[in-house]
């Protein structure tokens, strides 16, 4: 599972680009600095901290304390405060989305195989299947204190939703410590930046278009971000095709079928990015009304359809 | 009244939903993060919307001859769906002496100048300029991209381009298509220009002799006016333009450009002449030259660019030919050579050396012998005469801190006439019948 993990740390045009491979993504930290030493302790301190939060909360590691609790068979297990304010986040996000947004809903990609690459309907799962699954989606049913937590028999817990986000966040807060010099963290797509650019430049960040088919591609879409954070939600690769309709990858976890109608992709800028990330898989959630609920916050986004 | 009653709803109702959802995850952030929560409503994103300037500063300077000054402007500003608008605003000042045609005579020469407003005398043995060269150019270019669908970009854009004798004005028009995971480019632009020349004097008649004598006589400017067709003419250029561009790998990409070009008009130049020798290569006269009122000009054009890995040093090497031909006989090649190499941090130092090769008009001759020749085109201009030019140089770029680059440019160039191979008459023994052009251009330019 675990890939050869290194760090690259090269000179750019003005300042230093550090490389590496995390959570399943490309990972990359710019940092505007000619002083390479800082720029390699940041590319250390960076790379731990991602790594660290992914041996903790991966699902598909089997030593992480995230399996450790979706094996648990119904017993309590021991946490720490972090894993606690963790849960304490994903219970705000069930509770305003009305309970839309559901860590426990993973196990209902066990009948959603959205690793389809050619689009195709490989493997449409019956009604029976997924509801199933269904009865395993219930966060309301998870007990969990500052101490530990108790996951009912054959649930599932998936920090996939927040997990990325929050090691952006956490690396911005750890980058700050290091040095004062502008620095973006990028996982793997969602990214946040530490300050302005030299001379209050903006950062320019190039958002990849969703549409990666054989034929072409549009260009990437440029945004200019002095502060905050932004995070993309929606994938054109991850997705179902039945009698003609296009099945997004995010699910419904009242339903336990995906959303459609949903735009393929959706880019919300937020002070920080774990605020966009959830603003940008809520908006999802809301299929046909997504930009519609994102105009109506008042949010900077951009959608694709 | 219930209209009202709905908007003033609303206008309750709304904010307070959109400031809850935000505030509320905004609470939850800071509270899993530890840091002090951001409760204002702020988005501190905008599509790139800042304008990116490129300015730069160039002086050409030929050896005994005309200098040019040119200041440049562009300015570049990217809309929020990938439009494109750029802008560009050129000055160039002309000072300086430019060869009128004739060539070097055993004896001192009187020339006229082309306003037809006094006389200028050139020494023996040196190659006749006029040294009422000056002018000033200003330009401004405006051109607009935007995606077109997916995979189309078009992008429109005007041309105005003024000078105390001269004005052009001209428009175009691209369509690029991008396919094959945006690795192919075809590409297709069409443009047409429309260009007056009004200079002083007026536009004299082909072939005539320039009248040489006392321009304060009372008669002079009836004379003069005799060897004139015109105050201004005017000629059209229509281009069409195909390219294709491919990326090898990510090392390395290549173009290849295919252009015809179709110039109609007066294609004179009213400033030249052309002198006419007797058997003892004497100048008997010197005659206004005569081309032709059509050019089709067609070019290939192929350039590679290739990235090397740090076993050179991360260095680009940019390599360019161009095979152009036209309907007046004029073939040439050029070969232009870059190399960048990085410099520590934040420079690079980029050697430069291009290599020109054209042949000769079928109308060029360096003078004419006798009566010969006196009804068909003729030019003198050392610019379409067989020659060699060659320009070496290097440039040196850094980035400042705050990531604007400033870069210096000087290079050498220098133009070799190959001699047209006529048996030239005795009296032009030991005169530079093919004289060497030399230049220096110097450039500062700053992006930011």
């Amino acid at each position: 599972m675990k890939n050869k993990r290194t760090v690259k740390v090269s000179k750019i045009k003005d300042g230093y680009s550090v490389n590496f491979n995390a959570m399943a993504s490309p990972c990359e930290v710019l940092i505007q600095t000619q002083d390479k030493r800082v720029a390699e302790r940041v590319a250390h301190c960076v790379s731990a901290e991602v790594w660290r939060i992914e041996d903790k909360y991966s699902r598909y590691d089997s030593l992480s304390l995230c399996s450790e609790i979706n094996n648990s068979d119904g017993k309590k297990v021991d946490i720490d405060e972090e894993t606690y304010l963790l849960l304490n986040f994903a219970e705000q996000c069930y509770q305003l989305s009305d309970g839309l947004f559901d860590i426990t809903s993973g196990v209902l990609r066990q009948v959603w195989s959205f690793d389809s690459v050619s689009g195709e309907c490989q493997h449409f799962p019956q009604v029976s299947e997924v509801n199933k699954r269904l009865c395993l989606v219930d966060w309301n049913r998870v007990l969990y204190d500052l101490h530990s937590i108790t996951l009912p028999k054959n649930m599932e817990l998936d920090f996939g939703g927040i997990g990325k986000e929050y090691a952006v966040d956490r690396c911005i807060l750890l980058v700050k410590e290091l040095t004062d010099k502008p620095t973006l963290v990028n996982l793997g797509g969602d990214l946040a930046v530490t300050a302005p650019r030299d001379n209050n430049h903006s950062w320019h960040v190039a958002i990849e278009h969703p549409d990666c088919d054989a034929f072409g591609q549009r260009q990437d879409m440029i945004v200019a971000l002095k502060h905050g954070a932004l995070a993309t939600s929606g994938d054109a690769r991850r997705f179902l095709i039945k009698e003609g309709i296009r099945y997004g990858h995010v699910l419904n976890a009242k339903t336990g079928w995906p959303i459609i109608h949903a735009p393929r992709s959706i880019t919300t800028v937020a002070p920080q990015c774990i605020q966009a990330g959830i603003l940008a898989t809520l908006a999802l959630l809301q299929g046909k009304q997504a930009e519609q609920f994102l105009t109506e916050q008042e949010i900077t986004f951009w959608a694709r359809r | 009244m219930n209209n009202l009653n709905k908007k003033v709803k609303d206008t309750i109702t709304k904010p307070h939903k959109k400031i809850s959802l935000k505030a509320s995850l905004s609470l939850a952030a800071s509270a899993l993060l530890g840091t002090s929560a951001v409760t204002a409503p702020v988005s501190h994103a905008k599509p790139a919307d800042e304008w990116q300037f490129d300015s730069a500063f160039l002086v050409y300077s030929e050896v005994d001859r005309v200098s040019a000054t040119e200041a440049i402007i562009a300015g570049t500003k990217t809309f929020a769906n990938d439009e494109v608008l750029n802008l560009k605003l050129t000055v160039d000042v002309l000072t300086g002496a430019s060869a009128n045609g004739a060539i070097a005579q055993p004896m001192a020469q009187t020339f006229t100048r082309p306003s037809g407003n006094g006389q200028y005398v050139t020494p023996a043995g040196e190659t006749p300029l006029d040294d009422t060269f000056k002018d000033t150019r200003v330009q401004v270019n405006g051109q607009w991209a935007q995606p077109l669908s997916d995979n189309l970009t078009g992008s429109v854009g005007g041309h105005l381009s003024k000078e105390y004798d001269y004005l052009s004005l001209g428009a175009n028009g691209n369509l690029a298509y991008d396919f094959n995971r945006n690795n192919s480019t075809i590409s297709m632009g069409l443009s047409y220009f429309q260009d007056t020349f009004t200079p002083e004097g007026g536009i004299p008649k082909p072939l005539s002799s320039m009248l040489i004598g006392d321009s304060s006589s009372p008669d002079w400017d009836t004379e003069f006016a005799k060897t004139r067709i015109g105050d201004s003419d005017d000629k059209s250029t229509a281009d069409i333009l195909v390219g294709f561009t491919q990326v090898i790998n990510r090392r390395m990409i290549t173009a290849f450009n295919y252009s015809y070009s179709m110039v109609d008009g007066y294609l004179t130049d009213p400033f030249k002449v052309i002198s006419v020798l007797n058997f003892d290569g004497i100048a008997q006269d010197h005659i206004y030259e005569n081309r032709p009122d059509s050019r089709v000009k067609q070019s290939t054009f192929m350039q590679t660019k290739y990235h090397f890995d740090e076993s050179l040093l991360n260095s680009v090497a940019d390599v360019s030919y161009r095979y152009m031909w036209d309907d007046w006989g004029i073939t040439s090649h050029t070969i232009d050579t870059r190399f960048t190499l990085p410099v520590g941090a934040a420079s690079y130092i980029e050697p430069h050396i291009r290599y020109y090769q054209q042949s000769a008009a079928d109308f060029f001759q360096p003078y004419v012998i006798g009566e010969q020749a006196k009804t068909a085109f003729v030019s003198a201009d050392y610019r379409i005469g067989e020659m060699t030019a060659v320009t070496v140089g290097a440039k040196y770029g850094v980035v400042l801190n705050g990531g604007n680059e400033l870069s210096f440019r000087i290079e050498y160039y220098r133009q070799m006439p190959t001699d047209a191979g006529f048996v030239d008459p005795n009296g032009l023994n030991g005169l530079d019948i093919y004289p060497v052009v030399e230049a220096v251009i110097a450039q500062v330019s700053y992006s930011f």
